[in-house]
């Protein structure tokens, strides 16, 4: 029966199991047990070095590894990493869990990028691992950690606060009644079953609650569980003199690992591995955006100017594939003189703050600065290097968020379909107006190029993109 | 009834005959030292901001001596709310507002008897849910002058931060369209969100129905065009018996589907969703005059029994009309 701590390695089991580790030293040093059971894992198909992880150190980064090249690598090797699914390297799985969360949490902090990777890198490693059990063993091991996390025999929804804040499970996943999470089949059918025309309890269980919904429960919990620990680490981290040099040279490793250029999926799938960087093209922008800049004349200029405009003319400028990222990301990474922004980023948002009814910076020119804090750079009047990092650099809102927040400027046209978020949309946008130049200049050598009408033909809507570039 | 503007003389006379500082809720009374509020003396917008009141006195001092245009307090309870610093918890509030009703059960174009009463139902279903699925007891419920406020005291979801404020609105109103398709032991199912008769599905249902059963015409929804709308129009009937299953084939299931996903974004207009979701909202005062429409911001005891139109019209209003 495989171990609690394979699954959540936050358990009382797991954390038993770092408390009986040695000294550190060892975790650096070539440990042949380790070897042995990556060589001997059933299904593997490592034929260098470089794949099997030799100490602890090594298969901290493995973890991550398998995630980052899974989700973005079309060549990705699954059989490389099945040592990762067998339940007898736990306990190396449990320490490297463990050094990698304490190296992230250090370095980079609980908000960044390359915790919120581990995160995920977490939840789908519990998701792959649930996957390989029987079916008997998964239901006992999915009962079993969430018999731990909960101990309770009631749970309210309020219990998920911090799920529900990160959005890693949405309020109506979750099947409610009286305040309460109704996971268990007897209280299922008590409360439910004399509502249910027609229909079996059990099977509506089995459907609406049953393993689905518990393993999404235990996966997001654990996922969370491991944020918390890195913001502990983090918070920790900050009070000491020095974090230990070992997780510094982690932490290193992972920066190496998740800037590694990989080949990546969706290079030609409507623009989903698009992105422009140059000067910003009006044209391209979203409705939304479009709406925003011509000035807000009712209310919401605060959150259209400052959270809405503000990330998202910065991003589309200086780095409009951020959401394809692995790694956090400063204005200054992009704009070391911050000439850019400067130049052409805050002249476009103080355009739009000037166009508001009445003009935000006339009444409220504290605006300025929240401008500042949202590009990463603190609470100061003027844009300073020294300032940068004070704050974080916004990403843009989701379509959802603007939807919520600033529902009089989504107004949404054909393209918005085919997207979440109004960068994805100007990346997009920007792939089908470059691909409809090419193909016009293609026409010009064939046949001739006839501006007027093709302009007639875009605004009779006559130039389309195939769906299956979408 | 008119919805008139207050004058100045009818706004001194309620303040300094008519209103008494035990029409505050005691909810706010209580907490009077932690909230921030904001005056619109002039008519103008709430500018005078940052006003805190030690106790009862100053507040009612001040009120009698103003006599405001409009007056508000803080969802927030502040450690120095004169700075609005400190933030420490805010209440969860809802707002339904009459006149920005997505479909509206009349064509008044600002607010009548019919569109209140439209609003009216709506609070009664948003509080049904609060309580039975999110098991919340402390629910206020306050005619604010156009609409409604549901305000939700209950100390677990006073922490709580905006994201899970979106969630909690989306759930309410209906605005995602509940998934349809399940899977157990590989075999998928599919189960109608009609078909589930608890949880959010049953939400969903609700407030689709109420949606459909006040659809007119002249509603534009994405992708429903207007031949969409007269067949909803005519096999509505069908719903008030909750046969969904022959109203679903007589629209039939691919523009059922197109509907419904429709309808889950018009529902997001069924409450102000900013107002949920902001932390530091300044929410109109209960007790004090709504001077734009002369009407007086009340706590409702009993939602049933109430009528704006009688219970929350100033004495000045009826003797306008004498």
């Amino acid at each position: 029966m495989v171990g609690v701590s394979f699954i959540n390695p936050l358990s009382m089991e797991g954390r038993e199991r770092v408390r009986q580790l040695g000294s550190l030293d060892s975790l650096i040093q070539d440990n042949p047990e380790l070897i042995e059971l990556v060589t001997r894992s059933k299904s593997q198909d490592i034929s260098e070095d470089q794949d099997i992880p030799r100490n602890y150190l090594e298969m901290a980064l493995k973890r991550l590894e398998w995630y980052v090249k899974k989700r973005n690598d079309r060549d990705f090797n699954y059989r490389k990493f099945a040592f990762l699914f067998q339940e007898d390297i736990e306990k190396y799985d449990i320490i490297s869990f463990y050094l990698l969360s304490q190296a992230i949490g250090v370095r980079f902090g609980p908000n960044s990028r390359e915790s919120r990777l581990m995160v995920e890198s977490q939840g789908s490693l519990i998701q792959n691992r649930l996957e390989e059990l029987n079916s008997r063993e998964r239901t006992e091991i999915v009962l079993k950690a969430l018999q731990e996390l909960l101990s309770q025999e009631t749970v309210k929804w309020t219990f998920f606060e911090n799920l529900l804040s990160s959005r890693r499970i949405q309020l109506s996943d979750l099947v409610l009644d009286q305040g309460e999470v109704i996971m268990d089949r007897e209280d299922f059918r008590n409360r439910f079953g004399s509502r249910l025309q027609h229909r079996d309890p059990d099977k509506m269980y089995q459907l609406l609650i049953g393993q689905e919904l518990q393993e999404l429960i235990l996966i997001r919990m654990v996922m969370q569980q491991t944020e918390n620990y890195m913001a502990e680490v983090h918070e920790k981290a900050r009070l000491m003199v020095e974090p230990n040099p070992l997780l510094l040279e982690l932490a290193d490793k992972v920066t190496e690992i998740l800037i590694q250029p990989t080949t990546s999926y969706g290079g030609s799938g409507g623009g989903g591995g698009y992105s422009y960087t140059g000067p910003l093209n009006r044209e391209a922008f979203p409705p939304c955006v479009k709406n925003a800049l011509e000035g807000i004349k009712s209310g919401g200029r605060n959150d259209a100017i400052v959270l809405f405009i503000t990330p998202f003319v910065s991003y589309a400028r200086l780095c409009p594939d951020i959401f394809k990222q692995n790694v956090t990301v400063q204005v200054s990474d992009k704009d070391p003189e911050l000439q850019v922004v400067h130049n052409e980023v805050l002249p476009l948002i103080y355009e739009a703050a000037e166009r508001c009814v009445p003009p935000l910076f006339e009444d409220q020119p504290q605006e300025k600065i929240n401008i500042n804090a949202k590009l990463g750079f603190g609470m100061h009047s003027n844009l300073k290097l020294e300032n940068e990092g004070e704050t974080k650099w916004y990403t843009p809102m989701s379509c959802e968020k603007i939807k919520l927040h600033l529902p009089h400027l989504c107004r949404p046209d054909e393209d918005c379909k085919k997207i979440g978020n109004p960068l994805s949309y100007y990346n997009r946008k920007n792939w089908i107006l470059s691909k409809e130049r090419t193909e016009s200049e293609d026409n010009v050598g064939k046949e001739g190029y006839n501006e007027e009408k093709e302009k007639e033909d875009q605004a009779n809507g006559w130039i389309e993109v195939k769906k299956d570039d979408a | 009834m008119e919805f008139q503007k207050a004058t100045p003389e009818e706004r001194r006379r309620y303040y300094r005959e008519e209103w008494d500082i035990k029409q505050i809720p005691r909810f706010i009374r209580h907490s009077l030292y932690q909230r921030e509020f904001g005056f619109d003396h002039h008519g103008r917008g709430p500018n005078d901001r940052y006003r805190t009141f030690r106790n009862e006195d100053h507040l009612r001092k001040f009120m009698r001596y103003r006599t405001p245009f409009e007056a508000y307090t803080s969802v927030a309870f502040y450690q120095k709310p004169n700075r609005r610093e400190g933030w420490l918890k805010s209440e969860l509030v809802f707002d339904v507002d009459a006149k920005d009703l997505p479909i509206r059960s009349c064509d008044c174009g600002s607010v009548c008897e019919v569109c209140l009463d439209q609003a009216k139902n709506i609070v009664s279903d948003l509080k049904d849910t609060l309580q039975g699925d999110l098991g919340l007891k402390e629910i206020h419920m306050i005619y604010s002058g156009r609409g409604y406020h549901l305000r939700v005291q209950d100390e677990e979801v006073l922490g709580t931060d905006s994201e899970v404020r979106s969630q909690i609105v989306k759930y309410l109103v209906g605005a995602e369209v509940p998934r349809s398709e399940y899977s157990n032991q590989g075999m998928t199912y599919n189960l109608e969100h009609f078909t589930v008769p608890f949880g959010y599905p049953q939400v969903f249902t609700q407030r689709v129905k109420q949606s459909i059963l006040y659809l007119n015409e002249d509603i534009l929804m994405e992708e429903v065009n207007k031949k969409l709308i007269k067949d909803v129009i005519k096999n509505r009937h069908l719903l008030v018996d909750d046969q969904w299953g022959p109203f679903r084939n007589a629209i039939g299931p691919i523009r059922y589907k197109r509907l419904v996903k429709a309808l889950a974004f018009v529902n997001l207009g069924l409450v102000d969703a900013k107002v949920s979701i902001d932390l530091k909202r300044i929410l109109r005062l209960p007790s004090s005059l709504h001077s734009m429409v002369s009407m007086k911001c009340t706590e409702i005891k009993n939602l049933e029994t109430f009528d704006p139109l009688r219970d929350a019209v100033p004495r000045f209003v009826n003797e306008r009309r004498d």
